[in-house]
């Protein structure tokens, strides 16, 4: 390979056809004189423009259509040097550290000597060595090109801001479940919003054995196991569920907070009673059908009970897991939009509650499509305020463009599988920790169940990786009409 | 009982009777331009082709030019066309010498396909030391050893790359005319004989073997310099419907230059181009019409220019491409350094030179 040009903190380089450098790989342009190197990461192949090759594509097609049929004799053998030239690629890469006495800083503005410089691949474990991606706490993600293992450590998802995404059938899930068992196996409390029902089975193997995660995973399927009585709420928490997930008004509002008081002063903070006041409520009309409304919207919801029984103690899931690690699924797969939110609601508002009595120390949330059951002004909430509570949230979605500006320029890390389409790349590539043409270039051609890692885990050196299998009942396979019956 | 059956090769390039073809000249040229690579313990490539030199050599007198169109029927008799070219460039210099490439293509049109073979790349390292020993040997390789011609002197060392693509060339032209029967032959440059690099029995011979398996030799010049009246012979077009022959006479070179040829203007499609075209003289005059009626009737033009011989040219030229390949071979394989000369007229006048070429 040969340095050819440098724009800015672009590098050209001039590649061999037997020097297979790929999208993704990583080079060390080292000048011995200067003694320090440029680590640069390829993120498109071009055709060399090597003089004459348009002649020599057109000779071959004389009628502009069959190939003329001949033979070459070549004593010589030269015709192997000239497809080794025609063949030659440029490399376009973008300089992401320079190496000098062993440190890496960020720095992209020295020029390196274009004759004497050497340039090498290099591997990917050298580059996580140079960059000292390592730690107590690893979490293998997958394996790169060259067969060596991505390693990253669970310590920088801590306190971080995440974002899967990717386009449908990619491996989104599979990534966040790995996430997520590897959080659970270093104890750590994991809260998952599962819209589809799919994170409820990671206590199973695949083929339907219990596993070591079995007796830390809480699967809570709202109106069934996961049920909550009126005098375990805090008003509000109540008044949140109240005001953004069923859209009550001000003044009923306070009509209700007023009811709520006195139920509670009362100690009869039931339903039944709750109704009952509601429906002897002397005030105006509108107000009094309001909060009747809203009032049997909770109650359908069936995941508010009078029977201490049936009532589940999210706290008590969240204690269990804060001692040996565990994860709290949320199953929101048979739920209507408003009660989707109604438990949302109340689960935030619980975890809030929870992490400012450090009762919890942190949570990591997984939450996939969020825009489905997140209020708007949660999203802010998220990665600013609840993040110094310690709710660590990491999004999972295929379609970026839900997911607002503010909360890509405040990702820490984001996992991005395949994109074709040039808007959502555009969505992401406006992340603060990437360059946009790295998301382009790079995304558009991974395969599938490949992701490009960005962000504080590698360190700002992005990297490719095929996710690793898990032997995890996952259940989020799309059901299929025409499956061949075994 | 034996029965008796020509050689009938499998593959599309020849379908045809095949006589023994003598392959001395091609070995030679191996192991010459191996033996000449081996002698060596950039300057831009300049490509080269054999008429410019017959051109240059030409001094005719008392040309007549006759205005009144022969005109042509195109023939669609399914006839074999076959075309040779050559060509040569520098691909740089050393120390000693210069670093040439030769290469040769011959393309035939048979059952409306074209065909082709491209012989070579060669490479010679010429030297003032090697150029005697290299020519001669490639001189005697094939050609010599017929006519007992006396010792041939090597050109000078400019000279060189085309001279030897000359002798590649004449070697073509000379296995296609024995091999292609019924045919048409096209030729690069003119039928002229007794230069420096196309003797007159050489030319003779190639027409020779042409007409006994009843093919005709039709030589096509790109560019002419024959002049009548002070103008280009083939600026000077009635306003006939084309295609269209112009005879002219009287052309003669000084001794040793003979033309072989009967040398006519032909104007063979609607584009405003013509160009000079020698045939053989030795064939009567109602063959060489039919023989020009079956090439229009059977090949394509480009601007008027037989298309098997267009193809045959851009084959055998060689692309930049090609020579960076073969700068990468010569010092890959055979650790030869190019030398990098400054170019005199750039370093001097700056801007204001027009390169080497226009000195």
């Amino acid at each position: 390979m040969k340095l050819y040009k440098k724009e800015g903190n672009i590098l050209q380089v001039l590649s061999f056809p037997t020097e297979n450098a790929e999208k993704g790989d990583y080079l060390l342009v080292e000048d011995a004189d200067a003694g320090k190197a440029l680590i640069a990461q390829v993120i498109d192949v071009q055709f060399a423009a090597v003089p004459g090759v348009l002649e020599e594509l057109l000779r071959t097609l004389p009628d502009g259509g069959q190939p003329i049929q001949g033979e070459d004799i070549d004593p010589m053998e030269i015709a192997p040097h000239i497809t080794y030239i025609q063949d030659a690629s440029l490399l376009i890469c973008k300089i992401r550290a320079t190496l000098e006495n062993g440190a890496l800083s960020p720095s992209s503005s020295w020029l390196p000597s274009r004759s004497q410089s050497t340039i090498k691949k290099l591997s990917i474990p050298s580059l996580l060595k140079l960059a000292k991606v390592d730690g107590n706490l690893p979490i293998i993600l997958g394996g790169t090109k060259d067969s060596s293992l991505l390693t990253i450590d669970a310590s920088a998802i801590d306190g971080t801001l995440n974002i899967i995404t990717g386009k449908k059938g990619c491996g989104k899930s599979h990534l966040s479940k790995l996430l997520m068992a590897s959080l659970i196996g270093y104890k750590a409390t994991v809260v998952v919003f599962d819209l589809n029902g799919e994170y409820s089975c990671l206590g199973m193997t695949q083929d339907g054995k219990r596993n070591m995660y079995y007796d830390k995973i809480h699967a809570l399927t709202p109106a069934q196991n996961f049920k909550v009585a009126l005098d375990q709420l805090h008003l509000n928490v109540v008044m949140g569920i109240l005001i953004h997930a069923l859209h009550l008004p001000g003044t009923s509002a306070r009509e209700f907070r007023r009811i709520w008081k006195q139920l509670k002063d009362r100690g009869d903070l039931t339903l039944s009673s709750l109704g009952e006041a509601i429906r002897n409520l002397n005030c105006n009309q509108h107000v009094r059908d309001a909060l009747a409304s809203r009032y049997h919207s909770l109650v359908n919801s069936g995941f508010f009970t009078d029977v201490p029984a049936e009532a589940t103690l999210l706290e008590e899931c969240l204690l269990k897991a804060k001692e040996q690690g565990g994860a709290i699924v949320i199953n929101l797969r048979n739920t209507s939009t408003i009660d989707r939110q109604i438990v949302v609601e109340y689960v935030l508002g619980k975890l809030v509650d929870s992490l400012q009595s450090w009762r919890l120390k942190a949570v990591f949330l997984f939450a996939e499509e969020a825009h489905l059951y997140l209020r708007e002004t949660y999203w802010d909430d998220i990665v600013t305020r609840m993040r110094h509570f310690g709710i660590f949230t990491t999004f999972i979605t295929n379609q970026p463009d839900t997911i607002r500006e503010s909360i890509y320029r405040q990702a820490d890390n984001i996992f991005l599988f395949n994109f074709t389409n040039e808007h959502d790349l555009d969505v992401v590539s406006r992340a603060a920790r990437v360059d946009a043409e790295t998301v382009r270039s790079i995304a558009r051609d991974l395969p599938p169940h490949h992701c490009l890692t960005l962000g504080r885990v590698v360190h700002d050196f992005p990297i490719v990786a095929r996710v690793r299998a898990l032997d995890l009942k996952t259940m989020g396979e799309t059901r299929l009409f025409f499956t061949q019956a075994n | 009982m034996v029965i008796e059956q020509y050689t009938i090769t499998t593959t599309q390039k020849y379908n045809f009777p095949q006589p023994t073809i003598d392959t001395t000249l091609p070995q030679r040229f191996l192991e010459q331009s191996l033996h000449s690579l081996k002698q060596v313990q950039s300057a831009a490539p300049f490509q080269l082709n054999q008429q410019h030199i017959q051109q240059a050599e030409e001094h005719p007198s008392s040309l007549q030019l006759n205005r009144t169109p022969i005109p042509l029927k195109p023939n669609h008799q399914e006839t074999t066309i076959a075309a040779i070219d050559t060509s040569t460039i520098k691909i740089g210099e050393t120390p000693t010498g210069i670093i040439i490439a030769i290469r040769g293509a011959t393309v035939w049109k048979q059952n409306r396909k074209y065909h082709y073979t491209r012989l070579g790349p060669f490479i010679f390292h010429i030297t003032e030391e090697n150029k005697n020993t290299v020519y001669n040997t490639l001189e005697r390789a094939y050609f010599t050893t017929r006519y007992e011609t006396p010792h041939q002197s090597a050109p000078n060392l400019m000279q060189m790359p085309t001279r030897l693509a000359s002798l590649l060339e004449r070697w073509l032209q000379t296995m296609i005319a024995k091999t292609v029967s019924d045919g048409l032959i096209l030729i690069d440059g003119s039928l002229t004989a007794g230069t420096i690099d196309t003797p007159v029995h050489r030319m003779r011979e190639i027409l020779h073997q042409a007409r006994k398996n009843r093919s005709t030799v039709l030589a096509f010049s790109k560019a002419t310099t024959l002049r009548v009246n002070g103008y280009l012979i083939t600026d000077q077009l009635p306003n006939t419907e084309p295609p269209y022959l112009l005879e002219t006479t009287g052309l003669r070179f000084k001794p040793p230059t003979v033309l072989q040829g009967d040398v006519y203007v032909a104007r063979l499609n609607k584009a405003n181009y013509a160009f000079r075209l020698d045939i053989d003289r030795e064939i009567p005059l109602h063959q060489r019409l039919e023989a020009v009626e079956k090439l229009v009737g059977n090949d394509l033009y480009t601007q008027g220019y037989p298309e098997t011989l267009r193809l045959a040219h851009i084959l055998c030229t060689f692309t930049a491409n090609e020579v960076l390949a073969m700068q990468h071979f010569i010092t890959r394989k055979h650790g030869i350094r190019l030398v990098n000369r400054p170019d005199m007229h750039r370093l001097l006048f700056g801007p204001f030179s027009k390169g080497e070429a226009y000195a």
